[in-house]
């Protein structure tokens, strides 16, 4: 997929659309064939940067509706996808974002790389299975790596949110998040590091290791 | 021409990130895939990382938006009724 640079802004565009005369030229048969696509994911995406399914479903509706008003300064033929999400997250960083985070936060202190792949090899999964990423992997369900994204601190949590669930490049999440690529590669290598530490942590609470070490040791 | 140097497991590993993205270019992308192709360990790890990545996505694929969002998207659209200039 190719980036886009989504310029001007959309939310500036938005804002003089609103407040300038009355547009004459309705694209509701561009604007929903584009849109529509995205939706689910979008609405996945704000569920995971919310926190929260009411706050989601306020977040997608008020994005789409700065989008319509902003249609005009979208380059056709560029990247729908980027300058909605764009818009998306601009929109929960101005209105949605949490103050403070209730419950755990991951520490932010340097994670080793391979961290679930070190904590593993260690325990002997590796000498029991030709696959055992595929062996803890299967012991979580949605909700455990819900949990552990949410857990991230919110820079890491965006963009592993747009990585995971949006599959976009680097590039891609650049332009949405106004970052340096650099930044974003640099942001984005932390926060799978900090999400398989969470990962794990959490795999800790909830017996999830213990039944991999026994695993391992062949006890089950 | 000059022949290039095989990258070693430290090279390697100081690109799995990028390499795991295919964000390297195609001769990096080129040069870790042969490394990866005779060294176990590295593949090892490279294999892991992957399905990490595989299985948190497979985990993330099952939100769906409620059913009723799409209508009230095209009711405040209708209401707002600012088309784009």
């Amino acid at each position: 997929m190719n980036a886009t640079n989504p310029n001007p802004s959309p939310e500036v565009a938005a804002s003089r659309a609103t407040d300038s005369v009355r547009p004459v030229a309705p694209a509701e048969h561009e604007f929903e064939p584009l849109l529509t696509p995205l939706l689910n994911s979008a609405y996945g995406t704000a569920v995971r940067l919310t926190r929260n399914d009411a706050d989601a479903e306020d977040l997608v509706q008020e994005s789409v509706l700065l989008a319509w008003r902003g249609f005009g300064s979208f380059e056709r033929g560029t990247n729908f996808k980027a300058w909605f999400f764009r818009i998306l997250t601009n929109c929960f960083f101005s209105k949605y974002r949490r103050r403070k985070r209730e419950g755990t936060e991951v520490e932010l202190e340097d994670t080793p790389e391979l961290y679930i792949y070190c904590q593993t090899a260690a325990m002997g999964l590796h000498a029991v299975t030709e696959d055992p990423a595929s062996v803890v992997m299967n012991k979580f369900d949605t909700e455990n790596v819900t949990s552990a994204i949410d857990a991230l601190p919110e820079e890491y949590r965006v963009v592993a949110t747009l990585y995971f669930m949006q599959d976009f490049a680097y590039q891609e999440i650049a332009v949405v998040l106004d970052l340096p690529v650099g930044t974003v590669r640099s942001r984005l290598h932390r926060s799978r590091r900090l999400l398989q530490k969470a990962l794990w942590e959490l795999a800790k609470e909830r017996g999830i290791v213990k039944e991999l070490a026994d695993s391992a040791q062949g006890n089950h | 021409m000059t022949p290039m140097h095989r990258l070693s497991c430290e090279e390697v590993f100081s690109r799995l990130d990028d390499y795991l993205d295919r964000e390297l270019k195609a001769e990096e992308m080129a040069r870790v895939r042969e490394h990866l192709e005779t060294c176990a360990a590295c593949a090892a790890e490279y294999r892991f990382e992957s399905s990490v990545i595989q299985g948190v996505r497979n985990k993330l694929e099952h939100l769906a938006m409620p059913s009723d969002l799409l209508a009230k998207i095209r009711a405040s659209i209708a209401e707002t009724g600012a088309a784009p200039a």
